[in-house]
């Protein structure tokens, strides 16, 4: 009988808002419970998946049978794939050193700097979405300004996207134009670490503006260098929006990149049928790539592991 | 003498290279605006214009028609406050869901802490973009969200952005904890120093990541996308003009109400940018690399 208070009364202080545990947990709980179930939970549910026959309705476990599918019969995947990769590597070759030559002039300390940067990162604040639907307005056929200004300097008119080649090379175009502004800015602050007196010594021996951008400059930024191409290599790898926005795959799926392919088995868009365990297998054998693209990267690199501290 | 002439010899040859790079800077940029001129710009001429064959940026006649068009007939004016609804939820829900985690992790003693910590820093690893839409889909219909924007509000708030959660706990590590014991010393509890003395102290840094939620929200097209599948009202603008285009098609039909839609979708975020430019900036670098 005597026990019982002295032991409410314990609880009661240990449960009281005031207690600085309690409060952690509360201010916790909310958004462990959200990171989990939005970032971890939607990995399982698609591994998941991946072992069921669905249309959103009705699922029948199938065991490896997506997987066989992928693996032996679905040539279009493999296709998105390697073009995913050629689109990535493609405008990748063209970002950066523009991204890193833009950056090293930036870094000069030229009048009028801020105002450049301001406009040339001006793109990278604009969703890819709309940047797609603007170069596939730009670009179009018929009455598209490109070939507006094709055929008033007595050049031909090209149907650019008809064919597979000249439509990536829009969306390249377009991601570039979209993303270079990140890398610059990345390379930049990378640059303005690198101290000036190393700058003077080389000026001291006479060392010309090409040989010092090699072997200083280039070294010095190394890591943020190695961060920022695996950084967009994975990005490069994961366009979606761009996409869906301006060829939405077309011609005849030649622009088609993974992350649309599986994107519209899922939700059955664009007159696909929905197959959301074949859409799971396809989103696990997915991001196995990403991941062997990742692992791959940092072995050849090996300066990546303390990039994010 | 002979020193001072290849001194000044130096300087013109510096200034000359100057030139160049200033040139070359000028012709970028120039391309680099081209394609938001000719959205702007675009958006103010007439739809015949737009039908014929245009090679000319500026609009010969200037009308607002497309405008009127998009806002009253097209429903614009639905989809501009439901994106307007949407990001604002957004940025001030994950301003206060990113300070309170970044600060209980920064501050609080807990057990588990270390693992928890690791499994959101290495969730920056396994991202898998536009993979996971149809999971998260999923998850928000357990809980009746997957019809509307406050699904996507709900995972953007309570998801957590890693890498502003990233800034925000280094951020909070650069404020004394004696400012902490001091203010447990007058009697301020564990949520009493983040409410009335951690917080308020995080001003700059809540700045750039109201700046970046806002630009994400803002443009975000995946995800709204799938969560207003079943009803076109609930759109936000980004997903209602790409909409146009799927509908549309090549054809001449609705360039008018694609490129004012676009417009309208990029003036705000220009605007906002023009102000606040430094703190896009300040807010990729101290995010996504250090060192």
């Amino acid at each position: 009988m005597n026990s019982c208070p002295e032991k409410s009364k314990r609880n009661r202080k240990r449960f009281s808002w005031g207690n600085d545990n309690v409060q952690i947990a509360l201010m916790l709980f909310p958004m462990m419970a959200g990171f989990f179930l939005f970032t971890y939970v939607p990995i399982l549910y698609l591994v998941r998946c991946s072992f069921f026959s669905s249309n959103g309705f009705k699922e029948q476990y199938v065991a490896l049978k997506n997987f066989a599918r992928i693996f032996t019969r679905d040539y279009d995947y493999w296709r998105a794939v390697a073009t995913t990769f050629i689109l990535a590597l493609g405008k990748l070759a063209v970002q950066i050193p523009l991204a890193l030559l833009l950056a090293v002039i930036l870094n000069r300390g030229l009048k009028g700097t801020a105002f450049f940067r301001v406009i040339l990162f001006l793109p990278a604040i604009i969703a890819g979405s709309i940047a797609g639907l603007a170069f596939s307005l730009l670009f179009a056929s018929y009455n598209g300004m490109i070939n507006g200004m094709l055929e008033s300097i007595n050049l031909p008119a090209v149907g650019w996207f008809e064919h597979t080649g000249t439509a990536l090379f829009v969306i390249g175009l377009a991601s570039i134009w979209n993303n270079f502004g990140v890398t610059m800015i990345f390379f930049l602050s990378a640059l303005q670490t690198v101290p000036g007196e190393l700058y003077e010594c080389a000026a001291m021996d006479g060392i010309t503006p090409v040989k010092r951008f090699f072997n200083i400059t280039l070294p010095m930024i190394g890591p943020t260098f190695t961060a920022v191409l695996l950084l967009g290599i994975i990005g490069a790898l994961k366009m979606a929006d761009l996409i869906l926005a301006s060829t939405n795959g077309q011609p005849s799926g030649g622009t088609e990149v993974v992350m649309t392919y599986v994107f519209k088995y899922f939700f059955g868009y664009d007159l696909r049928q929905t197959e959301i365990g074949y859409a799971s297998a396809m989103a696990v054998v997915t991001a196995f790539i990403l991941a062997l693209v990742a692992l791959i990267y940092n072995r050849l690199t090996r300066k990546l592991a303390n990039a994010f501290d | 003498m002979a020193t001072a002439v290849k001194v000044t010899g130096v300087k013109r040859k510096k200034q000359a290279g100057n030139f160049w790079l200033y040139v070359f800077l000028i012709i970028v940029s120039l391309i680099v605006l081209f394609p938001v001129e000719y959205i702007i710009l675009g958006s103010f001429k007439t739809n015949m214009e737009l039908r014929g064959y245009g090679n000319h940026l500026i609009p010969t006649v200037w009308v607002l028609d497309n405008y009127k068009e998009a806002w009253e007939k097209a429903h614009f004016e639905k989809y501009t406050w439901n994106s307007l609804y949407m990001s604002a939820a957004i940025v001030i829900g994950s301003i206060f869901t990113t300070t309170m985690t970044g600060y209980t992790f920064e501050r609080g003693k807990f057990k588990g802490k270390k693992i928890l910590w690791s499994f959101i820093v290495s969730s920056m690893f396994v991202s898998l973009g536009s993979l996971t839409l149809y999971p998260l889909l999923m998850i928000a219909k357990v809980f009746g969200l997957n019809t509307s924007l406050w699904g996507v509000i709900v995972i953007r708030v309570f998801g957590l952005n890693v890498t502003h959660l990233y800034i925000t706990r280094s951020y909070i590590r650069t404020i004394s904890t004696e400012i902490d014991d001091a203010a447990k010393i007058d009697g301020c509890s564990f949520f009493g120093i983040y409410r009335r003395v951690i917080f308020p102290l995080l001003k700059p840094l809540i700045s750039t990541i109201a700046i970046l939620e806002f630009r994400a929200a803002w443009n975000d097209y995946l995800l709204p996308l799938v969560f207003t599948l079943s009803d076109k009202n609930r759109q936000p603008l980004i997903v209602a003009v790409i909409k146009l285009k799927s509908t549309a098609g090549e054809g001449a039909a609705a360039w008018n109400l694609m490129l004012a839609g676009s417009s309208i979708a990029l003036i705000p975020m220009i605007i906002v940018y023009l102000i606040f430019n430094r703190y896009f900036i300040s807010g990729l670098t101290a995010g996504a690399v250090k060192g």
